[in-house]
């Protein structure tokens, strides 16, 4: 599909929407309109809920506050202050910053490099549950367990709500779904399926979390402005943790990752539940749960999906279609001049000085002393367990290392994460292919090009531009014939290359490899040789390759370091070093030697 | 001053019977079982069932022990192995049980609160206190929990073969251990211990189809700032309890009522380990 | 959006008895069954949540007055019927409840038991749909609304008899514990002060999270400021038993008021329950005729089924009777007709004669009792129509 067919495809569905919207107040009783006008508002609180969890991979159960937020703001104003269009711009003001605030602290407290999912979970489980508590503790100025109620609020009629609460919805869902498949809104996506492989892309994962985090909770909190101002009341219960959980069934039921499966679940469960509830409240609640369960263990996609699949299979039967031909980008290559950068100076491209790892009383690493200059093709060897990867991730990412310091380009890095390891020209590729598996191979490309070119939020780029040595990985390896496959069904080989060429498309002046080759056939063994070379001696990177494949390492390396048991055992030529006799006894000895190094170093094996 | 000491050991004692079975299963398995909350009521009602058919109170312990252990059975059977790949899916599962149970025993039971008979009544006199005695036998009770798990991880080749699931599955799926059983065996000790928790705070409160809901969030919150120890466990409970009790004290209850998880996330933020050793 | 069809629902187990009662009241006229011809009560109700407990007798209580108003005819010759919904004890499942019964059911008078939150949440769709709607809870007080009437008690008409009563044992120093919510600070705040009016001194008053059951931490203060009685006031359920419990179990040997128990939930408590003071304008031993022809009425229509009556459930079925004569006062059911003769009609049931004349609130007869060791209550003293005070001073 063309990017101006997806705009227009999108105009379209907008238009649709809204004119049902439109027709609504005609079609249906007055109950019902009552009824819609509230689940029309949760649907825009439940998308915040896909957003978050369908895209970026963090399950949510709080996003009920931030509703609340907006509603509490418009029942104090009204209820406190008199209602004059003044004051409702104020409370609409104190609702989004209160939300905004809060989402903040929230964000600091669970989106911070290394915090876990689970983590992130949690504490949005904590958060309802503290602001129902400060609600009920509020007395008359909240109302505690009573809520606000008998404000004066805008004048609108019932149908000027629905359609109000409905051209809101309509709105943000349409946003919504231009960004998601924006090239910005993918990233959410490539965050969601490999966290690691996004930080060591240089992208701050924590800081684009709490930007998504903190639009989803502005959003909340307008959709509970309005409501307040329809319903003319407001009640702990809107900002509690069984409303937040509410949002993440119906997002479930409906198809998380859908955008429009929570916003059409939240609509049906929400009027039914008014329907059935009455009649059969325990029931009601006992089939909800099973039902629940079911799509959590059957249907994880939800039930949009699998309806929308019913018809798509009929019609499959009948016009054998062709697969959808795949979004067509064009590669361009950027001019060397800007992708060089200075000239490397006269310094190491990296100094280690010092460097020590410790688990507790394990040591893994242990006064690692070496330099490299621009243009040096170093290779790492030694046993398993010898430390190598643990040396490569303390480069990579200044909180490893016990002790000593890490200078890149001039710059120590400090205790600097990942992404800020990225920006000063760190480029890590892993063991294990680590690319975006449901992603293009176009698409991967893309989002390691971040970086540089900032992604639009709605528009999907049809040119690439990629560095000359990325280049050159995809044209050498036939990547470029492969732009439209999803990164998980290529070979390994062309997945190693893959994960290269994107991290050269980061234009590091440092490249950490390790063990490229490993499980590669030997004519892609050699290609990569050849693409190594070329990369230091031509592109003046500084490349640090860990490598147990000796006479690969022979053949390419301009200078060989053998780590044993966390020390730097030699550190010279490849003649120098494939002489040695200590090498010799080294690799002899190996086999017993720290089988827990390898455990500590097990979790980067398999992102 | 005494009383307040009472207050904060009596309520680490019960806030570490009602998390460990949350941390078994934490540890082992990396998910955070939300049918914790409904297990509890489980036991609790396996207490009312107990008093109703007029046994001796204590024997409500097995009989929530074994109601918990079965329905912990079935829901890793049905829900968790499942989703052993998805692990926030495995919450979300979880959680749908609990939703589940809560309306089974609401249609079974009545929504109504009911009261079981407490093994111990009255109080007890202690360092010139009068003190409420179920409370005070919940602290050997906690000890006698604690040793007792500690000595079945440490004392027996299953509990081997769990530390070694808890330490890294992977290598100990690689020397043998057959990791699925392990984390079988896991839940279902983890959900009867959650019913027991259950049972035991029955005398404190009453039975009814939500008494599980409020521990949940606190128990959640011990757990994560623990790891998967269960000697850091009785450190939290003891520092976070603690503070709880001092702040409904001098402050109030209500901000009492949130100190454990505000701690606890703010703890996590500023030393992700807790209370775990590294 | 599709136009989602109306859900066509089977007649449920309510809707049964109440088409039983209205077939039952219309053989005795010999009139034919002409629905459209009924005048429909919605009954808002907490069938699920925190009121799930009490919500069944509530229903049953207005199930028996319709039965014995359409055995007698009708209002105004038309026959009653009941729409009950869940609001499940809160304000969204309120929002849902009476916009169903207002604009689906169309009912003609909303007559509810229900919490606050639900209350509130309610009163904007009341207003909108204008129609006549009695609160028969008793609350914290002070909502008002001009489609609004309360007949059941308010914190001014309840703290004084067990204030008062204390007073007259002695006790100087009070010790007050609530739940954290709108009824518990209201009951509490007006306690406090009408302690302190009355010469008594409040060494301590208490709140706790509203879902608390842990009272660990406010009973060692209680101990340390050892007052001579202890006022309670928490949220149903839950909090309010195991606070009982606890302060048993704790030793605390000072008397005891619960602003928050009933009879039912009393005798469940068994041992623990006995000797707490509590207040009300119902217990089910009330010696009037009224109260007595009324207990066998529930008894004869429910049978093993019967919720036993209590202070929610009876004002209920008084208010029933209160719109029947303000329908019959007025001669129709328009609202803006009725409403105002609500406030004229009195009417004498089982808690004796209510007017809701007083700023839309009624004086009510107040009994003191004490629940024994079998758990029954015994009515120690009764205070004739105690006024609710300043409630709504801008309605009439």
């Amino acid at each position: 599909m063309t990017e101006s067919r997806r705009l227009s495809m999108l105009f379209i569905g907008f238009l649709l929407a809204a004119a049902v919207i439109g027709a609504g107040p005609y079609l249906l009783d007055t109950y019902s309109v009552n009824v819609l006008t509230r689940s029309l508002l949760y649907a825009a609180v439940a998308l915040t809920v896909d957003l978050l969890w369908g895209y970026l991979g963090i399950l949510t159960f709080g996003q009920s506050v931030f509703f609340a937020a907006g509603a509490y703001a418009a029942g104090l104003v009204f209820t406190h202050m008199d209602f004059t269009p003044g004051n409702a711009a104020l409370a609409l003001g104190l609702g989004v910053g209160g939300a905004l605030l809060t989402a903040a602290i929230v964000g600091w407290l669970a989106f911070w490099h290394g915090a876990s999912a689970l983590y992130a979970s949690v504490i949005t489980l904590v958060l309802p549950i503290v602001a129902t508590q400060l609600l009920y503790t509020g007395g008359e100025f909240t109302g505690s367990s009573s809520g606000l109620s008998g404000f004066t609020s805008f004048d609108i009629s019932m149908e000027g709500w629905f359609w109000l609460a409905g051209g809101f919805l309509v709105c943000v869902t349409t946003l919504a779904v231009l960004f998601v498949q924006s090239d910005a809104g993918r990233l959410l996506v490539a965050v969601r399926e490999n966290e690691q492989r996004c930080k060591y892309l240089g992208l701050d994962t924590s800081r684009l979390k709490i930007t998504v985090y903190l639009a989803c909770a502005v959003i909340g909190a307008v959709a509970g402005y309005l409501y307040a101002g329809y319903a003319m009341v407001v009640a702990p219960e809107l900002a509690g943790f069984v409303f937040g959980t509410e949002l993440v069934i119906w997002t479930a039921l409906g198809g998380r990752g859908t955008l429009l499966g929570p916003v059409i679940g939240t609509l049906i469960v929400d009027y039914e539940s008014a329907q059935l509830s009455g009649d059969y409240p325990f029931v009601w609640q006992l089939i909800i749960g099973v039902v629940f369960v079911l799509v959590i263990v059957a249907f994880p996609r939800g039930l949009l999906p699998v309806v929308a699949d019913v018809p798509r299979r009929l019609f499959r039967s009948f016009l054998k279609r062709p697969a959808r031909p795949v979004a067509s980008v064009r590669l361009s290559t950027l001019d060397p001049a800007l992708t060089q950068g200075e000239a490397p100076g006269d310094g190491p491209a990296l100094a280690v000085e010092g460097v020590a790892r410790r688990f507790g009383s394990l040591t893994v690493l242990d006064g690692i002393d070496f330099a490299a200059r621009a243009g040096e093709l170093v290779s790492l060897v030694g046993p398993n367990g010898a430390g190598k990867t643990t040396l490569m991730r303390c480069i990579a990412d200044g909180a490893e290392r016990s002790s000593g310091r890490i200078v890149v380009n001039g710059h120590d890095i400090g205790r600097r994460p990942p992404e800020a390891c990225v920006a000063l020209g760190v480029g890590r590729k892993f063991q294990m292919a680590n690319v975006f598996e449901t992603l293009t191979v176009a698409q991967c490309l893309q989002i390691a090009r971040v970086r540089h070119a900032r992604p639009s939020l709605w528009r999907r780029a049809g040119e690439l531009h990629l560095p000359e040595s990325a280049m050159h990985v995809i044209a050498t390896t036939g990547l470029d014939r492969q732009l439209g496959t999803p990164a998980h069904l290529l070979s390994h080989g062309m997945k190693q290359a893959l994960e290269l060429a994107m991290v050269l498309a980061l234009e590091p002046r440092v490249l950490l490899l390790d063990e490229p080759t490993a499980g590669l056939t030997k004519t892609e063994r050699m290609q990569i040789g050849a693409i190594l070379i070329d990369l230091a001696r031509r592109q003046g990177l500084c490349v640090l390759l860990v490598e147990h494949d000796l006479d690969f390492v022979r053949e390419i390396s301009s200078r060989v370091i053998v780590l044993h048991q966390g020390r730097i055992v030699l550190d010279g030529s490849v003649e120098e070093v494939v002489n040695s006799e200590l090498v010799k006894q080294v690799y002899a000895g190996s086999g017993h030697a720290g089988i827990q190094h390898q455990a500590a170093g097990r979790e980067e094996v398999t992102p | 001053m005494i009383a307040q000491g009472l207050d904060i050991v009596t309520t680490a004692a019960i806030l570490y019977a009602v998390a460990t079975g949350l941390l078994l299963v934490f540890g082992v398995m990396k998910i955070i079982n939300f049918a914790h909350g409904g297990l509890m009521t489980l036991g609790g009602y396996a207490a009312l069932v107990t008093t109703q058919m007029g046994l001796n109170p204590w024997l409500a312990i097995p009989a929530a022990a074994l109601f918990g252990g079965v329905a912990g059975m079935a829901i890793e059977r049905f829900a968790v192995r499942p989703l052993y790949g998805r692990p926030l899916d495995a919450i979300l599962a979880t959680w749908g049980l609990s939703i589940i149970l809560g309306q089974l025993i609401t249609i079974g039971f009545g929504r109504g609160v009911q009261f079981t008979r407490s093994p111990l009544e009255g109080t007890l006199d202690l360092l010139g206190e009068s003190y409420s005695a179920w409370r005070l036998a919940l602290v050997p009770i906690a000890v006698v929990l604690g040793l007792g798990l500690t000595a079945l991880l440490q004392g027996t080749r299953l509990g081997l073969e769990t530390r070694a699931v808890i330490m890294n599955e992977d290598l100990a799926r690689g020397l043998g251990i057959n990791s699925g059983l392990v984390r079988f065996l896991t839940f279902t000790l983890g959900s009867a211990l959650a019913a027991v928790a259950g049972a035991l705070i029955t005398p404190l409160s009453s039975v009814d189809p939500n008494m599980g809901v409020p521990w949940l969030v606190n128990a959640f919150m011990l757990v994560l700032v623990s790891g998967a120890s269960l000697f850091s466990l009785a450190l939290s409970c003891l520092v976070l309890g603690g503070a709880q009790v001092l702040v409904s004290t001098y402050l109030s209850p209500v901000l009492g009522g949130l100190t454990i998880a505000v701690l606890a996330a703010v703890l996590l933020r500023i030393r992700p380990q807790g209370f775990a050793r590294d | 959006m599709p136009r989602i069809a109306p859900f066509r629902r089977p007649l449920s187990r309510r809707g049964l008895l109440a088409a039983g009662a209205l077939t039952a009241g219309l053989a005795v006229l010999g009139l034919p069954a002409l629905a459209a011809d009924a005048i429909t009560i919605g009954i808002p109700v907490g069938l699920s949540g925190a009121n799930s407990v009490v919500a069944p007798s509530v229903v049953q209580a207005a199930e028996l007055a319709v039965e014995e108003i359409n055995a007698k005819g009708g209002i105004l010759g038309r026959p009653v019927k009941l729409e009950v919904a869940d609001d499940a004890s809160g304000a969204a499942g309120a929002q849902k409840a009476f916009d169903s019964l207002i604009f689906q059911k169309k009912v003609d008078v909303l007559i509810s038991m229900e919490t606050s939150a639900a209350r509130n949440a309610g009163l904007p769709i009341v207003n909108r749909g204008k129609v006549p709607y009695i609160y028969t809870s008793f609350y914290e007080g002070r909502s008002c609304s001009p489609y609004m009437y309360v007949n059941a008690w308010v914190p001014d008409q309840q703290v004084a008899p067990i204030v008062d009563f204390f007073n007259g044992k002695g006790a100087k120093t009070y010790f007050l514990i609530g739940s954290d919510y709108a009824f518990g600070r209201g009951m509490l705040s007006f306690t406090k002060s009408y302690i302190e009016k009355t010469g008594g001194k409040v060494v301590g008053d208490e709140y706790a999270p509203m879902d608390a059951t842990d009272w660990t931490a406010i009973l060692s203060k209680v101990k340390a400021a050892n007052p001579d009685a202890i006022i309670t006031s928490t949220a149903g359920g839950a909090p309010n038993v195991t606070l009982t419990k606890q302060l048993r179990a704790a030793g605390i040997k000072a008397l005891y008021g619960n602003l928050a128990v009933d009879e039912g939930t009393a005798k469940s408590m068994g041992g623990d329950a006995e000797g707490i003071y509590i207040a009300g304008s119902y217990f089910t031993n009330i010696d009037s005729p009224a109260n007595k022809a009324f207990l066998a009425a529930m008894e004869k229509k429910f049978g093993a089924d019967l919720k036993t009556p209590n202070d929610l459930s009876v004002p209920e079925y008084e208010a029933v009777y209160a719109y029947k004569a303000a329908v019959e006062k007025a001669g129709t059911t328009a609202a803006d007709k009725v409403i105002p003769a609500l406030a004229e009609v009195s009417v004498e049931g089982p808690r004796g004669t209510i007017i809701m004349n007083k700023q839309r609130h009624a004086p009510l007869t107040m009994y003191l009792g004490q629940v024994q060791a079998d758990g029954s209550v015994k009515t120690i003293s009764s205070f004739k129509n105690v006024d609710p005070g300043e409630q709504c001073p801008k309605l009439k």
